[in-house]
């Protein structure tokens, strides 16, 4: 048989007879654990939701045989019993699969965590395993990342956790889901997941392909920290624990073949077209890996696919990237392209179909226009209908006649309302809840305005208590997306928090260096430990230090000063702090960063602006700061219109020029400068 | 089922282990065709597939339950069925399901009596009055006839085993000392044909490359180790350096049953060039690859790959705006081609149809 063919070739090559006994396990979640899917996956579990005719948990089990998986433990929660059904009568529980499926449900899963853990107390894995979602797409032939695993767990015993694999594809693919946009930083000789080393490149060109290889340790380590519930969960936790516990997460990158998973309804959209522009070959609709009757299609020019007994009207165009699957009749003067059609459609007269994936038993009347919209099982389509992209018609909707469905609508025969109410028993088994929702669906009644005169159904609002994932607005589309990701903003507020307790640090020094009289060399210890303690930069420090100094007076006796008070106050606390000021003010860069920290705290005190000549000029007779810096300061520095007008200020330009000559030294050539 | 490693230990035992372990290998075969070919053409090469189809069907053959040959051909016939619509460019497999079937034929016939000569011999008259042994004829039991068959199919298996050796033989008398010959892409029998050649003469060998999978490098590379003057140039470069070539000898995937090839892409170019500068062209085909498929059958006559190798998916944006195909064979029209060398001999292409006749039975064409 092929798997065990191969795999004994490989055993031969890496030599590890006592592993290759063992056969090559795998952990498919069946489910979500989110609600991305819903109103849809309300009816129908996702693994089993169609993608080009087939249901996704197929593509993700052929993946996984594909690869040489000998044993399956197939996890389900939601809608256990139709994942089951479905794989009892696939060909994957014939007893001649060379991948035996075990099917596991509970519907204690909440997370991946549990499943983890389960698969842990139950003891099935007994060696390295492939962890993937039922909504994996894939091609890639995971043997040399398997190979590579197994190597470094050999060589440094059991270090290396988990292998992640990763295709390369540059931003703005899209197929590159915009919510997995990952950065990765990577050890680059060792592909080691890394935090910091001393030598690592950091990428942005990789797609997640959800597909990772697991040492047996990643079940216990779920399993020790219950509070990891995805696999992000663990991966931070590996990460940050690197160094105490001393395990690695490493990174197999792939340029050749496919791997996506479908998260969101754009990434349906996006795998569902990969898969019939053959992206994913072998995997393709005439393939009929599935091995199910009735299922196989031929394949002709510009990617058309035509299942059994497919009728095509008079003058219609099917014109590329099209599935049209069996028993399926399409009335005259049609266009379509890029779509995806189920078995058992009706389509009438004139009807345009764009990006559209149909799935079964769907009847669309004539004069229809779909664009880029999912139409699920039953749905009808009355005559005149015009669905904008990323339209929706969940299970059995019916629209029309005569209507135009605006973007993003989405139309199920569940009331919204009815969400919430059945909130806590969602994970009870399923025909408890269609039983429910049938009941209600009969009390309440449909508005035409929204689903046409002859419609069945409501418009579905996502609701707001969503708690999985809140940034993400509940979208089935998934494009709404944060502008700024969350972690970026956190790390910057946290830096400038950090800056303002270290401002605060260095006032409260201060202020207890003045009132217990304390040399100015132990103010710079301190300052210089609290440096530390803040990792700060010494520009920083500086930066700071001017800044506190000068809104002492402000922070003493309150902001209502008049400028000469300011002055008053401030000229003696210069004096006595500027040996602080020479210890950290030394080559010229200094000066400037001073000068500009100076400047920028009387841009904000405009009402105080004139006091800054006389700051300067106090510094510069305390040799805090050198004549030269503040000319180069005052001739280059003015980089925004506030800044000018400082400069341009006029008593600032006289009393400039007054201290200046007090100075007494070479006027002429730097009143030149200043003129300039 | 019993696992995989179990279903090994008990291959020798008898009775239903034995099916169930057959059923598997099918299977299993089955599950590779359907994965076979990644986009840089099969993995192994035609000529083992033809080898392992055969020694599955001699399989099927031994440990199948059928009591005439009729039954036994039925069951080839349901077995070929699935083997060819696994993957319908991989016409090997069909081959050796029709040559199997054509071997049990001839040996009922030998069984019931009736000589191989008079069953061979085809006379307008015979054509005319019978359509030889129909179905009915085929439900006698023989005693010997399993072990005949199994003979015949191990006979088969020798004769396939010794193709590429045979056509590399004749290599002498169509290679002649400093001759340039192009080829394209990589083909095993046309590699051992002119290493065969190169142990006598010296010649210069020009490659094309055969983009998009460049299969051209590697088949450079294997012939400059056998010390070959060894070329490589772009596709783009066919028509231009054809004028000094003397010969082309190519290989195929598939010679039709009009004389035509189904081969790889850039094939077609070739022979267009060819013609255009009257050199040769030749084809090394072993007789296994004759397949009675016509060109007109659209449908399963392509095989369009994963177009990654023509655009990388790692080009992103610019993915969403185009489609990009990557069709992985030619059709060479039979007016193109000069010669066919087959481990039988060389042949016109006008000469394909009796051969045709002589290795199929014509009410198996389709299966």
């Amino acid at each position: 048989m092929s798997s065990r063919g191969g795999k004994q070739k490989k055993g031969n090559v890496t030599s590890e007879q006592e592993e290759e006994e063992q056969p090559l396990q795998a952990v498919l979640v069946a489910d979500s654990f989110n609600r991305r899917f819903f109103p849809i996956s309300k009816d129908q579990p996702r693994a089993l939701l169609p993608l080009g005719n087939v249901a996704m948990i197929d593509y993700t089990l052929e993946f996984l045989t594909s690869t040489g998986v000998q044993e399956t433990f197939v996890f389900c929660c939601w809608m256990s019993n139709k994942i089951k059904d479905h794989l009892l009568k696939s060909k994957w529980c014939r007893p001649t699969s060379p991948n035996v499926v075990h099917i596991i449900t509970s519907d204690l899963y909440r997370s991946l965590g549990d499943v983890l853990r389960d698969v842990d107390a139950k003891n099935l894995v007994r060696n390295d395993f492939i962890l993937v979602y039922g909504d994996v797409v894939s091609n890639i032939d995971v043997s040399q990342a398997l190979q590579e695993h197994r190597h470094r767990r050999k060589v440094d015993k059991n270090i290396s956790v988990m292998t992640m694999v990763f295709k390369e594809s540059s931003p703005g693919h899209k197929t590159r889901c915009e919510e997995d946009d990952v950065i990765v930083a990577m050890d680059s000789k060792s592909k080691r997941f890394s935090m910091v080393t001393d030598e690592f490149e950091i990428r942005h060109d990789l797609l997640d392909c959800h597909i990772s290889i697991c040492s047996p340790q990643v079940a216990e380590l779920f399993t020790d920290n219950f509070d990891y519930q995805t696999r992000n969960d663990f991966v931070r936790g590996i990460l940050v624990n690197e160094e105490i516990l001393g395990n690695q997460i490493h990174l197999y990158v792939t340029q050749d073949g496919y791997g996506a998973r479908v998260s969101n309804l754009q990434m349906y959209d996006s795998v569902s077209l990969d898969m019939v522009r053959r992206w994913v070959y072998p995997l393709t609709p005439e393939a009929n890996f599935t091995d199910q009757q009735g299922q196989g299609c031929t394949h002709s020019r510009h990617n058309v696919y035509r299942g059994a007994e497919v009728s095509l009207g008079h003058g219609s165009q099917m014109e590329e990237n099209v599935l049209i699957g069996r028993d399926t009749s399409i009335g005259a003067n049609c266009h379509i392209s890029n779509s995806v059609i189920g078995n058992n459609c009706t389509i009438g007269d004139n009807v345009v179909l764009d990006r559209a994936h149909m799935w079964n038993n769907v009847h669309v009347s004539s004069n229809v226009e779909i664009h880029q919209s999912v139409v699920c099982d039953g749905a009808v389509v009355k005559e005149a209908v015009r669905l904008n992209k990323q339209c929706v018609l969940a299970y059995n909707v019916v629209i029309g006649p005569n209507l135009s469905l605006p973007e993003g609508t989405v139309v199920s025969m569940h009331h919204p309302e009815e969400e919430e109410e059945d909130d806590d028993d969602e994970f009870l088994s399923d025909d408890q809840e269609v039983g429910h929702s049938k009941d209600k669906t009969r009390q309440k009644a449909f508005n035409p305005a929204e689903v046409g005169p002859e419609g069945k159904g409501y418009i579905w609002k996502a609701s707001m208590n969503d708690t999985e994932d809140e940034e993400l607005a509940q979208c089935l589309w998934g494009l709404v997306l944060n502008p700024d990701p969350e972690s970026d903003s956190e790390s910057e507020a946290s830096e400038e928090s950090q800056d303002r307790t270290f401002q605060l640090e260095v006032l409260g020094t201060l202020q207890r260096g003045l009132e217990e009289n304390i040399v100015c060399d132990n103010l710079v210890l301190e300052i210089n430990s609290l440096k530390y303690a803040y990792n700060i930069t010494l520009k920083e420090v500086m930066q700071i230090l001017t800044r506190v100094v000068l809104e002492y007076p402000f922070q003493q006796q309150g902001t209502q000063l008049t400028t000469l008070q300011y002055t008053g106050s401030l000229l003696p606390l210069l004096k006595t702090w500027s040996p602080v000021f020479k210890n950290y003010i030394k080559r010229a860069q200094d000066h400037l960063d001073c000068l500009s920290a100076v400047e920028e705290l009387f841009l904000e005190q405009d009402t105080h602006q004139t006091a800054m000549v006389k700051v300067l000029m106090k510094m510069y007779q305390l040799e805090i700061l050198e004549e030269e810096a503040i000319l180069k300061w005052f001739s280059t520095g003015a980089t925004n219109d506030k800044s000018r007008q400082l400069r341009k200020n006029q008593g600032v330009m006289r009393r400039m020029s007054l201290w200046r000559k007090e100075s007494e030294e070479d006027e002429s050539s730097e009143e030149g400068e200043c003129g300039r | 089922m019993g696992s995989a490693i179990e279903a090994k230990t008990h291959k020798n035992m008898p009775g239903a282990d034995k099916e169930a372990d057959l059923t598997e290998r099918i299977e299993a075969f089955l599950a590779d065709l359907k994965r076979g070919g990644c986009g840089t053409g099969p993995i192994r090469g035609s000529g083992e597939t033809a080898r392992e189809t055969t020694a599955l069907l001699r399989k099927v053959t031994a440990q199948a339950r059928w009591s005439s040959a009729g039954d036994l051909m039925e069951i080839i016939r349901k077995e070929g069925r699935r083997m060819t619509a696994a993957q319908p460019s991989e016409t090997t497999v069909g081959n050796m399901v029709l040559r199997v079937l054509k071997i049990i034929r001839e040996e009922y016939a030998r069984s019931r009596g009736s000589s191989e000569e008079t069953d061979q011999q085809e006379s307008l008259h015979k054509l005319l009055t019978s359509g030889g042994l129909s179905e009915e004829n085929f439900r006698q039991h023989f005693v010997h006839l399993k072990a005949n068959v199994i003979e015949a199919i191990n006979e088969l298996l020798t004769e396939l085993e010794g193709t590429t050796d045979n056509i590399a033989m004749q290599a002498l008398e169509h290679i002649h000392s400093n001759e340039v010959i192009m080829t394209v892409g990589r083909s095993r029998t046309v590699e051992a044909f002119l290493k065969d050649a190169a142990r006598k003469r010296k010649f210069h060998v020009i490659v094309a490359e055969c983009a998009p999978f460049c299969q051209g490098h590697e088949m450079a590379t294997n012939l400059s180790k056998a010390s070959i003057e060894t070329t490589v140039i772009a596709d783009a470069a066919i028509f231009a350096v054809m004028s000094r070539v003397n010969k082309v000898i190519i290989g195929t995937q598939t010679v039709l049953a009009n004389g035509g090839l189904r081969a790889v892409n850039g094939t077609h170019t070739v022979a267009l060039a060819a013609r255009h500068h009257s050199t040769p062209l030749i084809v090394c085909a072993p007789m296994f690859k004759l397949s009675p498929q016509f060109p007109n059958e659209e449908d399963t006559f392509h095989k369009f790959v994963s177009p990654h190798e023509v655009l990388p998916f790692t080009e992103g944006e610019i993915l969403s705006k185009v489609n990009v195909h990557c069709p992985v064979f030619d059709y060479v029209p039979p007016e193109l081609i000069t010669l066919f060398i087959s481990n039988i001999g060389g042949n016109a292409p006008s000469y394909i149809y009796r051969l045709m006749s002589e290795l199929y039975h014509p009410e198996d064409h389709d299966l």
